[in-house]
């Protein structure tokens, strides 16, 4: 796009002018960025082809990885697991996020600031310590759910919340989502904070209702900030991994079983880093993909 | 008419926030009063919402428990001190250091992503792109290996430069820097200032806002990221606090009040980062539109 | 103004980060690397050169040496193990002992980190079946035969000297001490109900029939929950099978340890009578340390997590008599599962290191056993130590299971594989799956891993 006019000698010399500045200028993050993510990644692919474990020579196998992939069904239960902690997690942070931003921001700002800082608590907490007062809750003997549960008649008998495969995957997402609203709801309350107040008060004139002033007027104002949310949302999900580790170890019956897990199991309690490579560049190319749709839709609401 | 039915609908809302509120609290509420209850209190079966007998039980085993050196400086070794004041050296350490590394070199590779136009600038930002929802969990393997051979593996550096190379702060930076006006940018230029001066001067003053929002993303991500530090971390003197809590416990046998003491101690600087920093987000975030 | 504190900030980060960073001498790292497995034969010389270097100048050089330990009574506690070390740099000055401490949660993954980050410990202090079924299985550590003297091999159990030997007979742990896994009941509750005229007071021990009985007059007398059969991960999992293969005589390997055979007919009746049994709850929320903490909370009536250990950690919250007790039999006659403890050498590839350990191991188990033993809590592996508590009430009633102990299966090839399908089958187990399929397809899935 630079290149449109002449490509005469001057433009090509301030074009490599440019680029120098602009290499020197990345050339920090760079460092960082192909040394410790690119770098390993491509490891990570090379590896993937071989058999790899601890203690002996790696030993080359072509795709015979990826083949034993396509036959694992404890893979197939882990990405379909991850796929819904992403599909259900992701939106409903956003939208909760945005009515609890929607609401704490016509209170008085003392209110807004008290709000937005208990709805980040849980992110400062600390995910060890979260995850042990959660497993409390959630506990089958005496734990303050079933109790709640049981006393107003909601459940008629104790429900083992992380040992039932039909609920446990549900707690998690539970848990997950009250880490990972903080940021969002700070993010949508300053967004609100700065839609452009003479717009809604000409819509309000207009006489149009609040609803219909929200969808015309502060939503399109909020798509930035709505996509950086689902991008941040999107990431912490895949990136669910303590919670599971410390409160069920992918059961019961596989129910909470996620890639990510499922490499890390296979990586340091199996030794099979192979495997678990294989493992990563199929997750890998997922994320790239998600990634790419994600802008697409993006850059079209834009 | 329409202003009642919007206080209606205010209330309930606010009714519904405010119990959804109290259940965000209660985690940090439930391990601070459980810091400071004794055993029995804690093994009640039945809640004991507020302790019965204030007790310092708890601290005094995290203080007594484990020690190590405040510091060691090229062979020279500090005081001893407990070891949870180490580890919490070491978490401030580690999330400071990542937070001013990330900030520095994000916004440096985000100005030049946003308003530069050089040879390779498609495919670097589609590669950071790609990168930025990457579990660490993936390249975790290739990435042990390459620490160790930097003699790095078991230092705190090891948990810090994955964060560092994480390029979610770029994109943001990125985000940011497209809000800068280009005029802006040529005037200083004009000026007869140089491309550092320009950035200096110019972009870092007006994307403040962004680098406050990533300053506090960064601390509190690194702060939380248990797994590489479980990864990475050995030495009882190179622990993080809440790794060092997990060491405390015996087989079989979790000791909670220890455990809320541990995560208190971690939780409190944290809060303190995020009230101090809170006003970055308040004082107009106004994220730029995104563009390829 | 501003960039001079952003300067001011960067220095004093850098200075920090320097402190944070003199990790180990130098040294330490490259004789680590080397250390690393190569298969190039010219590394393989270049290390060889450098280890003779070291061993002639190892006689009274100071060495360095890494300990690992994980929880193993006070083996765990700093202020005791400083102790032990400060004992042990009297006799040996010229050998400085750095500790860490591990947990079993995540320990082996830091251990196997290390080894993958060519960090590994010296000396490490763990049991057989990570010791010599898993590190030693992977060839990353050192044999010790040359410790185990006829005069120590005389002295110490069969089973566990079985223990610390691979099939090829290469000794990768020198076992320090043992204890016998049991289970235990609430007295007071027992007695309360009249379940207590089910229990052999005097050997601690009941038939399948009486415990069953019990279980079933706990639950009628209004107790849901008599015991758990805890699988949500690996935590305690010893309890669970020692639990199964007891109640009606099944075995969990082979006699060889080269097979896993708890697919036998005794085991599938066991996890079919336990799945019907009222009171017994499969319970996939719960690992051994919570079950443990359920029963002394009082919620419920029996552990199948315990040792001397848990009533010692508990004393203080334990508001009820904590009745040790063997895991009921049909034949009255328990096999119970065992914990060996000892320590064992990773091969750093450094002659003089490995020297060092082994002075270490032989002053910690042969020359101080009796200050070493006490310090896990548990009992020595020697034959001529037994009545090392004589007169201690607590070790007393414990020490009684130490005649059940039975073989020490945990050796298997393929042993961590196995204990994640245990308890995924136990999972299944307790959702009603049917039990004959789900430990059909638990031992077809750990004699793969076993191969």
């Amino acid at each position: 796009m630079f290149l449109a006019k002449q490509n005469n000698g001057k433009t090509h010399k301030l074009m490599m002018q440019e680029t120098v500045a602009s290499y020197l200028f990345l050339l920090p993050f760079l460092i960082f960025f192909v040394g410790f993510v690119v770098y390993p990644m491509f490891m990570c692919v090379y590896t993937s082809f071989f058999d790899a474990t601890m203690g002996r020579a790696d030993i080359f196998i072509g795709f015979q990885n990826y083949a034993e992939l396509a036959g694992d069904p404890v893979f197939w239960k882990g990405l379909k697991n991850t796929l819904i902690i992403v599909l259900v997690s992701v939106p409903v942070t956003c939208i909760f996020s945005l009515w609890v931003a929607n609401c704490i921001s016509k209170m008085p700002v003392a209110a807004t600031s008290a709000f937005r800082c208990i709805f980040y608590l849980p992110v400062v907490t600390g995910s060890v310590a979260v995850t042990m007062v959660w497993k409390w809750m959630f506990n089958n003997y005496y734990g303050i759910l079933n109790y709640i549960g049981t006393a107003t008649g909601v459940i008629d008998k104790n429900i083992n919340w992380l040992g039932d495969e039909r609920f446990a995957l549900g707690c998690i997402i539970l848990i997950l989502l009250t880490t990972s609203v903080g940021q969002p709801i700070v993010l949508y309350v300053s967004a609100l904070d700065n839609v452009d107040k003479s717009l809604v008060e000409a819509s309000s004139v207009d006489g149009a209702t609040d609803l219909q002033t929200f969808w015309k007027i502060k939503w399109p104002q909020m798509m930035p900030t709505t996509l950086y949310i689902l991008v941040i949302t999107t990431i912490n999900s895949f990136q669910c991994f303590a919670l599971i580790q410390l409160l069920t170890s992918g059961g019961p019956k596989n129910s909470t079983m996620t890639i990510m897990y499922y490499i890390y199991y296979n990586a340091f309690k199996l030794y099979r880093y192979g495997y678990g490579n294989a493992m990563g560049v199929i997750l890998a190319l997922i994320i790239a993909l998600l990634s790419a749709v994600q802008f697409k839709l993006g850059q079209e609401k834009n | 008419m329409a202003e009642k039915k919007r206080s209606v609908y205010d209330i309930v809302s606010f009714v519904l926030i405010t119990i959804v509120a109290i259940l965000f609290t209660f985690p940090l509420y439930w391990i601070i009063t459980g810091s400071f209850k004794t055993k029995m209190d804690i093994m009640s079966v039945t809640p004991v919402w507020w302790p019965s007998e204030w007790v310092m039980d708890n601290y005094d085993t995290l203080m007594s428990k484990r020690t190590a050196p405040l510091f060691e400086f090229f062979g020279i070794t500090g005081p001893t001190i407990p070891a949870a004041i180490r580890w919490v050296v070491n978490t401030v350490f580690m999330s400071v250091t990542s937070m001013i590394l990330t900030c520095i070199t994000a916004a440096m590779a985000g100005y030049a992503l946003a308003k530069k136009r050089f040879v390779g600038r498609g495919i670097l930002f589609s590669l950071i792109v790609c990168a930025m929802a990457l579990p660490k969990q993936v390249i975790l393997i290739p990435l042990i290996r390459e620490m160790s051979a930097l003699n790095l593996y078991d230092t705190l550096w090891a948990a810090i430069i994955p964060i560092v190379g994480w390029p979610f702060g770029v994109f943001l930076l990125k985000q940011f820097c497209e809000g800068v006006p280009g005029e802006m940018i040529e005037a200083a230029r004009i000026d007869g200032a140089g491309e550092v001066r320009t950035f200096v001067d110019v972009v870092v003053p007006m994307i403040k806002p962004g680098i406050g929002a990533l300053a506090i993303f960064t601390f509190i991500n690194s702060w939380n990221d248990y797994f590489m530090q479980l990864i990475m971390l050995t030495s009882n003197s190179k622990l993080t606090i809440s790794l060092g809590i997990a060491t405390m416990q015996a087989e079989n046998s979790t000791d909670y009040g220890l455990l809320m003491a541990g995560s208190a101690l971690a939780a409190v600087p944290i809060i303190i980062v995020f009230l101090v920093f809170q006003k970055y987000f308040t004082k107009g975030i106004t994220l730029g539109a995104v563009k390829g | 103004m501003k960039r001079k504190s952003l300067a001011v900030l960067l220095a004093a980060s850098m200075i920090m980060s320097m402190t944070a960073c003199s990790s180990k001498p130098a040294e330490t790292t490259a004789a680590a690397t080397e250390a690393a497995k190569e298969t190039e034969a010219a590394k393989e010389t270049e290390a060889a050169k450098e280890t003779t270097a070291a061993a002639a100048e190892a006689a009274g050089a100071p060495v360095e040496l890494s300990l690992w330990t994980y929880p193993i009574g006070d083996w765990g506690d700093q202020a005791t193990v400083n102790e032990l070390v400060a004992k042990f740099n009297e006799a040996h000055p010229e050998i400085t002992l750095k500790v860490e401490y591990l947990t079993y949660q995540d320990g082996d993954d830091k251990v196997n980190t290390a080894i993958e980050g060519k960090t590994a410990p010296d000396i490490i202090m763990e049991g057989p079946e990570r010791l010599v079924a898993n590190w030693g299985a992977k060839g990353v550590m050192v044999d010790l035969s040359d410790l185990w003297t006829d005069a120590v091999k005389g002295d110490t159990y069969a089973s566990v000297e079985a223990a610390c030997h691979d099939a090829s007979g290469a000794y990768y742990e020198y076992p320090l001490c043992m204890t016998a896994h049991c289970m235990a009941i609430n007295r007071d509750v027992f007695e309360e109900t009249g379940a207590w005229q089910y229990v052999d007071e005097a050997t601690h021990t009941w038939t399948t029939e009486n415990f069953l009985k019990a279980v079933q007059t706990l639950y009628d007398a209004g107790y849901a929950n008599v015991g758990a059969v805890f699988c949500g991960g690996q935590g305690g999992d010893q309890g669970t099978r020692a639990l199964i293969n007891n109640l009606y005589g099944g075995t969990f390997t082979n006699a060889d340890h080269t097979e896993y055979t708890a697919n036998s007919a005794e085991n599938v009746k066991a996890l079919e009578t336990l799945v019907a049994q009222d009171g017994i709850n499969f319970d996939p929320a719960i690992v051994g340390g919570d079950e443990i903490n359920l029963f002394v909370q009082g919620v419920l009536q029996m552990a199948f997590c315990w040792n001397i250990a848990q009533e010692v950690n508990n004393a203080e919250t334990l508001t009820f008599d904590a009745f040790p007790m063997a895991f009921p039999s049909d034949d009255g006659v328990a096999e119970l599962c065992g914990g060996i403890w000892g320590f064992g050498v990773f091969n750093n590839g450094d002659e003089a290191k490995i020297e060092a350990a082994k002075t270490f191991i032989k002053w910690a188990c042969d020359e101080n056993t009796e200050d070493c033993v006490k310090a896990s809590t548990y009992w020595s592996t020697r034959e001529s130590l037994a009545d090392m508590y004589a007169g201690d009430e607590m070790k007393t009633e414990y020490g009684q299971f130490m005649q059940y102990m039975g073989d020490y299966y945990q050796v298997v090839p393929g042993w961590a594989t196995a204990r994640t399908e245990w308890w995924n089958m136990l999972q299944k187990v307790g959702a009603g799956d049917d039990v004959a399929a789900s430990v059909e397809e638990f031992v077809k899935n750990a004699n793969e891993a076993a191969k």
